[in-house]
């Protein structure tokens, strides 16, 4: 049991590299230091080994994300922890205003090379305000980078792209996957499912049922959703021996489309599967961008899965009503594949 | 002993993760000392030993704990320890990342050919086609030599008496069949009487009776036509092997029958303008069976490049179609292909325009309501319905006894009503359920007995016909006794009335044995 690696030792196992690695990280963030670690405890440890650089900051994500841009601007590559994804309106103008614009603005004789990371999704009660997923409102945002971790990603790793590289990256973790083992792919294959890797930062995940033979969708999801893409898939091949095949998504901004396409014309049709509420989400970008690419590939139209346009309840049951489940991945897939059930 | 119980340790979590235990299990510690970690979603907790003793683990570490569980005791023993030891299996351990890699139908053909889901080396998950290459690595690949049913169980399909036909009997001479096939049209313009005398004279078994309507001609090395055979004009008939029909069998005019061998029972009524054959019907496999008192609707169309077999007093109703192959685009493109048979159990139905796709099996009494499209197995005595066809219900219901009773009653009221019609005289018995029938044929009477096991009835002026719901051991001499329930006729040799009343059962679906029977005309 100890040997597994839950997903929030690696992103700490990451950090922890990263701030070895090189002296110019610094963390800036709420309830940072230790004991307490942070409230996912991903920042654990860190500032009792390197107090210098890990700020603890008051309540104020403006000023959090303000004086990190400062900090990158400076030449520095500092991390900020925003505690909960729904916090990043907090900080929206900064973002929008300034750290998304000011290498162009400054005609590109500065860069902001800083890192966002925080958690975003719901499942765990935290109620209206403490489990949204608002990657949709990051990536309407030009100049910035969006990078969605999954557990079967290399979360390490792709921490350490996002800081060398010289652009605003946001580093979207999510709650439920920090306690959750970390699936990376063991000779080509997570459990049943072989796994192709893409190249770069970043990479997309692409899973097969029967490597790679003939699928009747493609599901093409991110981070936190993955585990019930898969388990959705799962369900699928062990009731019905209908295969589809799952890509997970490393980078959201700019978007990833190729090995959405690359699937796609294998499977014919696309299911879109998020986490945030479904009008002007990821799916509808992805939606809109493969029928512009790939029309002669789809077979049928796309189809979204996404949380309800709502609020999301406290109580965990109407939460479930609220968010995307496995049930409607199988339901949309079974739509596709003309399935009554 | 003491009991170290997860708390509430902030207000959203349920559970917490056990991330560490400090302390080792059966370790000595002291009251205060820190034993492990908690950690819920947004603290980490350290959990004190309650006091001094021995600590006993319940729960290993990396394990998500529900708020209420006991992590660990604080024995005061060994013995005590011990026995909190035993508590260790009943608490919660971590979930099993999921093996659930054999997919049902898999699980379902595994369990059918005793295959050991085990034994299948596999990464990624075990599907229908890795068992299927399970099954065939254990059982090299038999030929089947047997073409004549292909393996294809007969389990509730009463085989015609033909079907056992002795392999010499109705061999024609080569020559004769050589003329036959050489000039089929100038032999088809005899008449009915010279082609039956040809065929005998070349070998054919060609009974009494037998009608071959103007054109018909049949090819076929072995030919058997019971007594009382009929096939109306045009027919015409190739089988590379056998031709074999039981006595008083009809099939209408404009037949085009083609297959290795037919076996036809006796009784049979075969509508008009039927197909049977198809491109297959030269197939190794291509054995049609039909039952005895077997109904084929008009315009069926049955192809058979693989055995269909359509058992004892089964309805196969106006247009329906068999088919026992396709004609498509590749499997191996995922497109659905196939060869395979079609058994229709006895006494089952198949509706008006019904359609059986290769492979199905239609349970004996089993009903497929008209216009379906079955595309896999009916059980036994259910209704099917719908495209494609799905199991809606049972075929058929329980009858009281009371009920049958009224039911056979209304009918004698109706075959009154039908013979008044028919300018029959007849009239009401005034005691019990029965008719008085007059005139100058078929006179007698037609009685209701519900039970003859009391006795009582007795022969009369003219027939006596007696409808019984149970006939019990012997029926009356001098009597014809139809047992409508048991389906059987006793003392039923020929008579007008008793021709008559036969018929009129016949209609409402209750066919006597023995048979075959035809109606050859009465008073209705």
């Amino acid at each position: 049991m100890s040997a597994q690696v839950r997903c929030v030792q690696a992103l700490n196992a990451g950090l922890h590299e990263l701030f070895e690695q090189r002296d110019d990280v610094y963390l800036l963030g709420e309830d940072l230091l230790d004991p307490y670690g942070g409230a996912f405890k991903v920042s654990a440890g860190l500032s009792t080994r390197w107090p210098d650089r890990v700020l603890p900051t008051p309540i104020s994500e403006p000023s959090i994300l303000g004086i990190a841009a400062g900090f990158a601007l400076r030449g520095y590559r500092p991390i900020v922890e925003i505690m909960f994804g729904d916090f990043i309106a907090l900080g929206y103008d900064q973002i929008v205003n300034g750290i998304a614009k000011f290498r162009e603005m400054y005609d590109e004789q500065v860069t902001v090379p800083l890192v966002v990371r925080t958690p975003m999704g719901g499942r765990r009660g935290y109620g209206p305000t403490h489990s949204q997923s608002l990657e949709k409102l990051l990536m309407g945002v030009p100049g910035i980078v969006v990078v969605a971790a999954s557990e079967c990603h290399d979360l390490g790793g792709m921490l350490a792209d996002a800081v060398l590289d010289d652009r605003p990256v946001f580093f979207i973790e999510n709650k439920l996957m920090y306690g959750r083992p970390q699936r990376r792919p063991v000779d080509g294959w997570v459990d049943e499912f072989r796994v192709v890797e893409g190249e770069g930062p970043w990479p997309a995940l692409t899973f097969s049922g029967n490597d790679f033979g003939r699928a009747t969708a493609t599901l093409v999801t991110y981070g936190g959703m993955l585990p019930l893409a898969l388990e959705a898939a799962t369900q699928l091949v062990l009731e019905e021996e209908l295969f589809t095949e799952v890509v997970a998504l490393g980078r959201l901004l700019p978007l990833d489309l190729e090995p959405v396409l690359g699937s796609l014309a294998r499977t014919g049709r696309l299911v879109t599967v998020e986490e945030g509420t479904l009008t002007a989400g990821v799916g509808a970008e992805i939606a809109a961008r493969v029928q512009e690419a790939a029309w002669d590939d789809l077979r049928a139209p796309v189809k979204r899965v996404a949380a309800r346009d709502g609020i999301i309840p406290s109580a965990r049951t109407l939460e479930d009503e609220m968010l995307p489940g496995v049930d409607d991945v199988v339901a949309a897939v079974a739509e596709l594949a003309g399935l009554r059930r | 002993m003491l009991e170290i119980v997860l708390t509430r340790e902030d207000a959203n979590s349920e559970s917490a993760l056990l991330s560490e235990w400090l302390a080792d299990d059966r370790a000595a510690v002291k009251k205060g000392h820190v034993v492990c970690v908690v950690e819920t979603s947004k603290a980490s907790v350290e959990i004190e030993a309650p006091a001094d003793g021995i600590l006993v683990h319940l729960v290993g570490e990396g394990v998500e704990v529900e708020l209420g569980t006991t992590i660990a005791v604080v024995a005061k023993s060994e013995a005590e320890a011990a026995t909190a030891g035993e508590r260790k299996a009943a608490a919660p351990t971590p979930v099993e990342d999921g093996h659930r890699n054999v997919t049902r139908k898999a699980a379902a053909l595994a369990a059918e050919h005793g295959i050991d889901l085990a034994t299948i080396a596999k990464s990624g998950f075990v599907t229908e086609a890795d068992v299927e290459a399970a099954i065939r690595a254990r059982e090299p690949e038999r030929l089947q030599l047997d073409p004549l049913l292909a393996g294809i169980s007969t389990e509730n399909v009463t085989l015609p008496a033909t079907f056992d036909l002795d392999p010499a009997e109705g061999a024609l001479a080569p020559e004769f069949l050589a003329e036959l096939r050489a000039d089929p049209a100038a032999f088809g313009a005899l008449s009915s009487e010279e082609r039956c005398e040809r065929y005998r004279a070349a070998g054919a078994v060609v009974g009494d009776g037998v009608v071959l309507g103007r054109g018909t001609v049949i090819v076929a090395p072995r030919l058997v036509l019971g007594d009382g055979v009929r096939i109306e004009d045009g027919g015409r008939v190739t089988c590379a092997e056998v031709f074999a029909v039981g006595p008083l069998t009809r099939f209408g005019h404009s037949l085009q029958l083609s297959c290795r061998r037919a076996f036809v029972g006796s009784g049979v009524y075969a509508g008009v303008k039927l197909v049977i054959g198809g491109g297959g019907h030269r197939d190794p496999w291509a054995t049609f069976v039909m039952g005895d008192d077997v109904y084929l609707g008009d315009e069926a169309y049955v192809n058979v490049a693989r055995p269909v077999l359509i058992g004892a007093e089964a309805f196969v109703t106006m247009r329906s179609l068999l088919v026992t192959h396709n004609i498509g685009h590749s499997p191996l493109e995922g497109f659905e292909n196939r060869f395979a048979g079609i058994v229709v159990e006895d006494r089952a139905q198949v509706g008006l325009g019904a359609i059986v796709y290769a492979g199905c099996r239609i349970g004996r009494e089993a009903i497929v309501g008209s216009g379906s499209y079955v595309v896999s197995d009916v059980p036994a005595g259910m209704l099917a319905l719908g495209v494609p066809a799905r199991v809606a219900g049972p075929a058929s219901r329980e009858v009281p006894r009371s009920r049958q009773a009224e039911l056979v009653r209304r009918w004698l009221h109706e075959l009154h009503e039908t013979l008044l019609l028919w300018d029959v005289p007849v009239e009401r018995l005034e005691a019990g359920d029965g008719l008085e029938v007059g005139g100058d044929r078929g006179a007698g009477r037609v009685l209701f007995v519900e039970s003859l096991r009391g006795g009582g009835v007795e022969p009369g002026a003219g027939e006596t016909v007696v409808l019984t719901l149970d006939a019990g051991d012997a029926a009356p001499d001098g009597v014809v006794v139809f047992d409508l329930l048991a389906r059987r006729a006793h003392g039923h040799d020929g008579g007008v009335l008793a021709d008559s009343v036969r018929e009129f059962c016949r209609k409402r679906g209750v066919r006597f044995r023995p048979g075959p029977w035809r109606y050859a005309g009465g008073l209705l």
